[in-house]
Parts: C-alpha cells; structure tokens; sequence
C-alpha cells in the first residue's frame, strides 16, 4: 500500500497571515471584550447562579431525593408491595413489611431504607408505585454527608421530607 | 378410544376422559378455570371453562363433560372467549383491589386468567364493591381473606375428600356468600396449607410466608422433604440464601400434590440459631474455636473404634461413613430415634427421611441399649455423624467416658456439647445427596442455599478423611461418589445415580416417572 498524502483539515496551506495567527487573536478578544461590555451593562442577563446563596429552579419534573407520602393520620401510605425495589435497577430500596393492626389496611412497611448511594435517581420506583407513596418531587439534589451510614435513609426521615425541599 | 376433534384437530382419547383434560391436550395448555382440580372432584362453579360443542344449544362446562366419539369441540372461537371474560368479570365484580397487599399477587390465578382472557375494563366502582372480612385467623397456619375469595370451593372439598376433616364450608347466598370455618371448629388438620397452595387467588394465605418475601423474588430448587421417612417431593423456594417455605412439588408415585404442615415447617430448621458455626476443640475443659488443619492434624491421630451414622444423613454419606468403618465397628444410630405419630395420608411415623438408607448400607441400628454396649465393647475415638445418641441412649455420655468424642453435626444438641470435637456440617438445604424413602425410591436433594461459611460439606469431608486414612482411591466429585456408591449398594447396581429423573426412582420396581407439574 501506497501512502496517499492526507488533506489539510482545513482544506489546504495557510496563508502568511494565518500563519501568524495574529487575526484570530484579534478575533478572539473581540468576542470576549463585547461579552464583559454586555455583561456589565445587563447585569440582569447574566446566566451565572450565585450558588449556594442563589439556587437554580429546576422543572417540576426534575427528579431529587425521594420522599414517602402520608396519609391523613401521618402513617405512610406505602403498602410495603416491594414494586419500588422489584423496579429499581440499583437496588437500593430495602424494605421490611408488616403485619398493620388495622384489617383494612393490612400490610405497612415496617421499614423503608433507601440507600441513596446507590441510587441512580431514575425514577422507576415512583412510576412503578400502585399508591403514590413513593415520590421524587422533593427538588432536592444537594445530597452531602461524611459518612456511608449517612446517605442510609430510613422511614421516618423520608416521611418529614416535604415537596418544597424543607425538611421537619 | 374415542375421536373427538378439538379446535379443527382430529384426536384420540380413552374413554372417561374429561373434555378438560382432553382439551388441554389439544391446546397445549389448560382451558381458563379456577375450580377444577386433577385431584379433587368436579364442582363445576367457576363456569371459567366453558366450550362451544357442536349440536349444544348452548355453551357447556368442559371440566363436567365427558369426550364422545365424533365430538367437534371450539375452545379459542369468539363466544368461547366473550364467554370466559364476561364470567371473568362476574367473579372479578366485587374482588378487591389489593394486589400491592396481597400475598398472592405473582401466582395468583386470577392475574393470570384476566391477563390471558380478561383484559376488559372494569364498570364497577371501587366503592360500590361488597366487603367483608379481611385477614381472619382461621387455623395455626392460615389466614382468611373472605374478600378475595372466588368461591371456586377447592379448599371445601380438599377437606371434605382428602383429609376427611370437613372444616370449610361456604356460607351465605348471593354476592354475600363467603367462605367460613365451621361454628366451634377452626383449620388445624395437618394439611391445612395445602388449601393455600390450591387456592387460585389470595383468599387464603400462609400466616409462615405472610408478607416475608414477594414470590416473584424467589428461586425454587426441587428437593425432597426432610421431615418424614415419605419423602415427599418438594420446591424449596429461597432468596438471597435463606429459605422462605416449601412447596409440594408433583409426584405422583409419592405424594401427589399435597404435602403436610409439619413437613413445610422442617425449612426452620435451616436458619435456626442453634447451627454450629465453626469447627472446636475441646482445649482445658471448654470446646473452643479451633484451625482445620489443627483438626485434621487432631482427627490423624486418634484411632477411631466405632463410627455411627444416623437415617437423617444422606445415601452417600451413610455409605462412606460405611467404608471409613470397614477397620472399626459402625452403627446406624439408635432406631427410636425421631419417632412420632403418623397418619395414612403422608406423614410416616419414622421422622427421618433415610432410615432405609442405612440398611441399604449395611449400617445395623440399635435401640439405646445395645448402642451402648456397642459403645462399651469399643476402644478408641467415637465419632457421632448427625443426631443425638447421648439424648437418644441415656449413659452413652458415660459408655464414652474419656474416651475422644467427635462429633460431626449441624445443630448445638446433647452429643456436640459433650463432644471433643465438632465439626459443623451441611443441613440438606446446602448439599446435595440422594434420600430412600419408606417405599425405597431413591430420591434426590439438591443444594438450595450456601452453607454457613465454616460449614463443611459432609461427604467431602468424610472423602477427605478416608483418603487421609490411606484410601488410595477415595471417590472425588460427586459424580464419581455416585458411581462409587452404585457399585457398593447391591440395589443400586443397575442404576445411574447422575442421572436421576425429577421424581426419583424405585430400583425394586420398574421405573417410574412422575408426570409433569401441575
């Protein structure tokens, strides 16, 4: 095999000019200078988020960590049906049923740990919920400890998580 | 034999049989139904199995009606299938909507049958739905659900025909009637969880397996039970290493379909919290946590006088511990040894699954006595492999006397707390091996679950120790055990032990296959 001599990626020799690639500097400059002067004259525009002082609004859909809804007496209304941990594909959702007092509700998770860890936050436990118990509406993504047994999260603090990101 | 065409196929069928299962056989699989059952007799309530015969007026019940000759039979036409879903959803009209509760919910009978013939959409609302009873205790082992109930009455009549003991009954007329215990009685035969295994939907449930594991989750191994000298067939049903409940698994040379409760519960034993949990030596007085290679280096050398077996061990176990003892004496521990009650319908008396086993094996059983005597006439180590002589025979502990003590076994009892050495062994959930039952059907357990990490598995240890022992040829791989042990056993000479049929063999008899699962 021949080698065949390989095309210049822009397409043939550079000038003088460009070979002393002082236009595009220029060029380059340019860009950056009309961006300062536009910035500092619309200040308002700017799309940088003072973080952490300042939060960006995601979509309502934006999925954060999850949260167990209650019912009207503060119980959960997770049946423990294990749909949520038969669906996650990280399994992370471990959960332990009970036996409830009340017939008609019959069945409640004793506990309800999400090991957010290993959580990939895909979204599959909420939509495999026959209940709505499940949800990832909270809005929260600023998920930080310092140790593993942190991220464990157990029931009760998945019941106190509230949709507008507070914790009680 | 009659000729009957199902389904525009021309087929042959004895006389007596029922249109079910003829249909069955044409189709490939069963026609939808919920009160038909192979073992029980017809009731014919669910009206699920409907078929179009030509020259009847109308439809007609295929579980009720007999194959005649020239019958023309359509299952899979559109009045066969409008009729399934209409009744489908007759039955379905005040069923609860529970399934995220419910036991069932993976095997249910009633998922699969709208899944396959329903898929209609419900016109009755959630609300307007009669309720009634929810999670009622209704025996030692089961738990009522009046709700879900289909009345398909398969558990009345398995009371009524095959324990005899008449608990159940169906109460009550119309979208009010339900099915109930009898005043003043309550489900406590030995065979009340088989009512859970037929019942079709989630009406009845094991109070054992209630809520511990969804069933789509588990593994089934084919095994046999543990629990008595019948040895039934069952499904061990596990996840993660742990056991959650047996199943009957069919075999109709054994058991059928049914297995008891006693039987079910043998898993327990499995996960219970007396296993021994690491080989021990005893050192100044007390057992404690030794190496294996200082207990091989121990076991080297102690000269041992007489081995003893027990029927809870398996075929091949029974037979190395056999050939270790060709240089010593051997027993097949002591005969009255897990005893109980027994009924005609399954459970044996002889509570172990291999007595048969050790005669086969040439290993003599002895009643407490003369085990002791035994004891006595012998010098050297006594090594106990399973059960529990010094419970079993009262002074065996002081027939011993200083002598070593060994004990291989899995459960802390009498012998392992008096023992010199123990060694932690396998239960028959971690191994594999082959059981006879009463009737000698050579049957196979199979490993279901890992044994506890220090845990050994008998026969690799008992090969082990024989070819420390000097046995030049000592069986490796199981495979070559069971060849090994074929040649020993003058009634296995003819058999391949590798390659057992799923429902055993009985090498007296012809062989006989268990038909398929039901």
């Amino acid at each position: 095999m021949t080698a065949t001599k390989k095309a210049h990626p822009y397409g043939g020799k550079m000038t003088f000019w460009e070979r002393t690639y002082l236009p595009e500097v220029f060029r380059g400059m340019g860009i950056t200078i009309k961006h300062v002067i536009h910035n500092l004259l619309h200040t308002s525009e700017m799309p940088t988020v003072q973080y952490p002082e300042e939060h960006r609004s995601y979509s309502p859909r934006f999925r954060g960590r999850h949260r167990l809804m209650q019912r009207d007496d503060g119980s959960p209304r997770c049946v423990a049906c294990m749909m949520c941990s038969t669906a996650c594909p990280a399994d992370c959702i471990h959960i332990v049923a009970g036996e409830h007092p009340d017939p008609a509700i019959e069945k409640f998770p004793e506990t309800f740990d999400i090991d957010l860890l290993r959580c990939v936050y895909c979204g599959l436990c909420e939509e495999a919920c026959p209940c709505d118990a499940i949800r990832m509406d909270t809005g929260i993504y600023e998920i930080a400890g310092t140790t593993r047994e942190e991220f464990f999260v157990s029931k009760e603090f998945l019941l106190n998580n509230k949709s507008d990101g507070t914790e009680v | 034999m009659v000729k009957v065409t199902i389904d525009g196929r021309e087929l042959e069928f004895p006389e007596g049989t029922s249109l079910f299962d003829a249909c069955r056989e044409a189709r490939g699989e069963a026609l939808p139904h919920f009160c038909y059952h192979p073992d029980l007799s017809v009731a014919g309530v669910c009206r699920l199995c409907q078929v179009e015969v030509e020259g009847m007026p109308k439809l007609t019940i295929a579980c009720n009606t007999g194959v005649r000759e020239g019958m023309v039979v359509h299952t899979r036409n559109e009045r066969v299938k409008t009729a399934a879903r209409q009744i489908l959803e007759m039955h379905l009209i005040n069923h609860p909507v529970d399934c995220p509760i419910c036991d069932q919910a993976g095997e249910c009978g009633l998922q699969d049958q709208y899944m396959n013939h329903g898929l209609y959409e419900s016109e009755v609302d959630k609300d307007d739905k009669v309720h009634k009873a929810k999670a009622e205790v209704i025996g030692p082992h089961v738990i009522l659900d009046k709700e879900r109930c289909v009345l398909c009455s398969r558990c009345v009549r398995f009371c009524d025909e095959v324990t005899g003991t008449g608990e159940m009954g169906i109460f009550n007329r119309g979208d009010r009637a339900e099915i109930g215990i009898a005043p003043g009685k309550e489900l406590a035969n030995n065979y009340s969880l088989n009512t859970v295994d037929i019942c079709p939907v989630g009406a009845l449930t094991s109070r054992d397996f209630r809520f511990k594991k969804r069933v789509w989750l588990l593994k089934s191994t084919a095994s046999i039970c543990p629990g008595c000298a019948t040895g039934c067939n069952v499904r061990v049903d596990h996840e993660a290493g742990r056991i959650f409940r047996l199943k009957p698994r069919y075999n109709k040379e054994v058991n059928g379909r049914w297995m008891c409760d006693i039987g079910r519960m043998t898993y327990r034993g499995v996960h219970s919290e007396k296993r021994l949990d690491g080989p021990m030596l005893r050192g100044d007085g007390d057992l404690a946590p030794v190496s294996w290679s200082d207990l091989h280096t121990f076991l080297a050398e102690r000269q041992v006088g007489l081995w003893i077996s027990s029927p809870a061990q398996t075929l091949e176990e029974q037979a190395l511990l056999a050939a270790l003892g060709e240089q010593a004496r051997t027993s097949g521990g002591v005969s009255t040894a897990g005893r109980g009650d027994g009924d005609d319908l399954l459970l044996h008396g002889d509570r172990t699954p291999n007595r048969t086993g050790l005669e086969w094996t040439d290993l003599q059983q002895h009643d407490p006595a003369s085990l002791v005597a035994l004891v006595r006439e012998t010098s050297g180590a006594v090594v106990v492999h399973g059960g529990d002589p010094a419970e079993t025979a009262p002074g065996f502990l002081a027939a011993v006397g200083g002598r070593a003590l060994i004990f291989l076994g899995t459960h802390a009892n009498a012998t392992s707390k008096a023992a010199t050495v123990v060694v932690p062994m396998s239960v028959w959930a971690e191994k594999d091996g082959l059981f006879v039952n009463k009737d000698g059907r050579v049957q196979a357990v199979r490993r279901a679950v890992a044994r506890p990490e220090q845990a050994v598995e008998d026969w690799r240890f008992l090969v082990d120790l024989w070819s420390a022992a000097g046995c030049a040829d000592a069986p490796a791989g199981l495979p070559a055990l069971r060849r090994w042990l074929a040649e020993r056993v003058p009634a296995l000479n003819d058999l391949d032990l590798n390659a057992l049929p799923a429902g055993g063999l009985a090498p007296a008899t012809a062989p006989a296959g268990a038909g398929g699962d039901e």
